[in-house]
């Protein structure tokens, strides 16, 4: 009778068993990875918006505050995009006729708002307060990123849950004092956080941490 | 000797290399199969519209899904247990039911692994209560009986395959030798993991199948006792009870003997194995299955007599078992695991298959009675008057269970034709020690 399997069978059963291991393995590791991934998140990727807004420009180099566009920030869990007729201050008289206005011209006529597209979107169950966080001392930049410097407005943050507890577990390190939190690149004077915020936050920590904190 | 330890189990080899396998056989697994279609059928629904399509809602959070999936897991608990014990004593009785008890545990798990799943909602997200390095940084909560179901059932996945793929290990070497199609010869021979018999083979083997079924016997009392425990957390009446696990464990035990006494029956009569599956197995299987009915006769007194000695709402919850809208099915669950079995005592029914059979299937079904009875009954009365409400299975449920039945007997009539129903090596190994 011929031999049923040839010589080599048990190396290649013992390989495939090993590869088999090794690409589990694998599958894993590129899982953990791409799960990280900048791409996975969207960071750094602009959407298309129907007006080619520069934070540069304005926030950069004019210097304009973010609470002029954003009003609702320090008081309402929506930051608040403007109105047209808060574009309007300036761009009745600046860039009045340009056509890659046109659209805010037609929301003023129209009484429609702009539509623009968030990058920051987070998903429904997940509940965020914009003037919570600035009142305690979380500036813009410590979760959107240096936008005076974006051209296109981007994410520089994963926004995942993983990132808000880094955070919420330890919030400290990440406060600013309120005067800071519309600057940007802001240095430290001193990094230590008085006593008292600190004993604050270690007593603080469990409920910044609870389920319902932020999914309600 | 050699020539005649081969002849031995001769038949039982045949069995799955003959050929052709009868209507019979087809028939059984065109029903079968049908019912699996309808158990994918009634999956798919629950994916797509949601647990909506079941009758479950509060205050009855559980129904037909964790009756079901207690219920199963009692059956291959029970099996597995029988099995482990009699390898570790090394009984004669394990070359006659070892291979099927090992098979008929490895197929509960399988049918009761999938209503965790599904009655979580949203099944695709099942894996959140594997402990991973989720993005999310959050640990799944380990206080959380979605979490203990999650180790208990794949513990209980990978040390009853253990035990069953360990044990099978020569037999198929065997297949792979006596084979006629090339096909069967590589595919038993890529099964048979390159066994050759030598006598360092058989060393590394014993000790490996003992270590499995060593591992077995806590384990399976730890499963068993967690998803009694998932019960006994909770506080509805008849459920927060110290004696729950002990029900499950010892319930558990007549579930899978039962089932292993109905299977060795049928299988003793349609492949003519009374050589194998002697008269005294058979003997020592209806007697085994008497003395756990009894244990599980002595579990319903004690339950009776812990109702009585507990609170005001707990005895409510307890009476209403007795008396209330399911009264029967407590009932048909003492007289079919209790009552029913004491024709056993009767050493001719013990023999005979349409006796043993019922009492088998009888027993299986008194049990799923039972829990029955202790899930939804718990709910009837809760502690909150203005949450008294019934629970009735919907069709998609019903379709849920019929349609594990139906696997269940679908991979049992695979078993049957393609591995051998009888471990041929321990029975070899016993004839021969008998023959010097």
């Amino acid at each position: 009778m011929a031999q049923l399997f040839s010589r080599r069978a048990t190396t290649v059963f013992r390989a495939s068993l090993v590869l088999g291991l090794v690409a589990v393995a694998g599958a894993a590791g590129l899982g953990y990875v791409s799960s990280r991934s900048d791409s996975t998140w969207n960071v750094g990727k602009p959407a298309p918006q129907p007006i080619p807004f520069r934070h540069d420009l304005h926030s950069g180099t004019l210097k304009i505050d973010c609470r002029f566009c954003h009003v609702s920030v320090e008081k309402a869990a929506d930051a608040g995009m403007p109105s047209a007729q808060t574009c309007m201050t300036c761009h009745s008289q600046v860039w009045a006729g340009a056509s890659l206005l046109e659209p805010l011209r037609s929301s003023l006529a129209l009484d429609q708002p702009v539509t623009w597209t968030s990058v920051h979107r987070l998903p429904a169950y997940a509940f965020f307060h914009h003037g919570a966080h600035v009142s305690k001392g979380v500036a813009c930049e410590t979760c959107h990123g240096r936008v005076d410097q974006m051209a296109e407005t981007v994410k520089t943050q994963t926004l995942s849950m993983g990132w808000c507890l880094d955070c919420h577990r330890d919030p400290v390190p990440h406060l600013r004092p309120q005067e800071a939190v519309f600057t940007m690149d802001w240095k430290p004077h001193d990094r230590d956080m008085p006593e008292d915020v600190r004993a604050f936050y270690r007593a603080a920590s469990q409920r910044l941490t609870s389920c319902n904190t932020c999914h309600r | 000797m050699r020539s005649r330890a081969r002849s031995i189990t001769t038949p039982v080899a045949e069995i799955p290399l003959a050929p052709h396998f009868g209507p019979l056989w087809w028939g059984g697994l065109l029903v079968a199969l049908s019912l699996v279609g309808l158990l994918g059928l009634t999956l798919v629904s629950s994916l797509i519209f949601g647990v909506g399509l079941w009758g479950v809602n509060i205050p009855n959070v559980w129904g037909f899904d964790l009756i079901n999936y207690a219920w199963w897991i009692g059956i291959a608990n029970g099996a597995s247990l029988f099995a482990a014990t009699l390898v570790l004593r090394r009984h004669d009785l394990r070359t006659a039911v070892n291979r099927f008890a090992e098979s008929v545990a490895l197929f509960g798990v399988i049918c009761a692994g999938m209503f965790p799943i599904v009655h979580l909602g949203r099944p695709w997200l099942f894996y959140w209560v594997f402990p991973y390095p989720a993005t999310y940084q959050v640990w799944p909560q380990f206080r959380s009986t979605l979490t203990w179901d999650f180790w208990a059932i794949s513990t209980h996945a990978i040390v009853t395959t253990l035990l069953w793929y360990v044990g099978l290990i020569p037999d198929l070497a065997t297949l792979r030798d006596r084979a006629r199609r090339p096909l069967a010869k590589r595919v038993y021979g890529v099964l048979a993991l390159g066994w050759r018999g030598s006598v360092r083979h058989w060393s590394y083997h014993q000790a490996a199948y003992r270590v499995v079924a060593i591992l077995v016997l806590p384990l399976i009392l730890v499963m068993q006792s967690t998803v009694a425990f998932e019960f006994a957390t909770t506080l509805v009446p008849g459920w927060h009870e110290t004696r729950l696990p002990l029900h499950f464990v010892a319930t558990g035990l007549v579930q899978g003997l039962s089932m292993v006494l109905v299977i060795a029956m049928l299988l003793r009569r349609f492949l003519r194995l009374e050589r194998y599956i002697d008269d005294y197995d058979v003997e020592l299987l209806g007697k085994l299955t008497l003395a756990s009915a009894l244990v599980c006769g002595y579990l319903y007194f004690d339950e009776f007599m812990a109702i009585l000695l507990s609170g005001p709402r707990q005895q409510i919850a307890g009476l209403n078992r007795m008396t209330g809208e399911y009264a029967g099915l407590y009932w048909a669950a003492v007289v079919y695991t209790v009552l029913i079995p004491q024709i056993l005592w009767i050493k001719a029914a013990r023999r005979s298959v349409v006796a043993t059979v019922f009492v088998g299937l009888g027993i299986s079904a008194g049990l799923w009675f039972d829990r029955f009875s202790l899930i939804v009954g718990g709910f009837q009365r809760d502690y909150l008057p203005s949450t008294w409400r019934s629970y009735a299975p919907t069709i998609t449920e019903t379709g849920l269970l019929v349609g594990t039945v139906g696997l269940f007997a679908a991979l049992l009539l695979l078993f049957v034709r393609f591995i051998p129903v009888v471990s041929m090596f321990e029975t070899r190994h016993d004839e021969h020690e008998e023959a010097s």
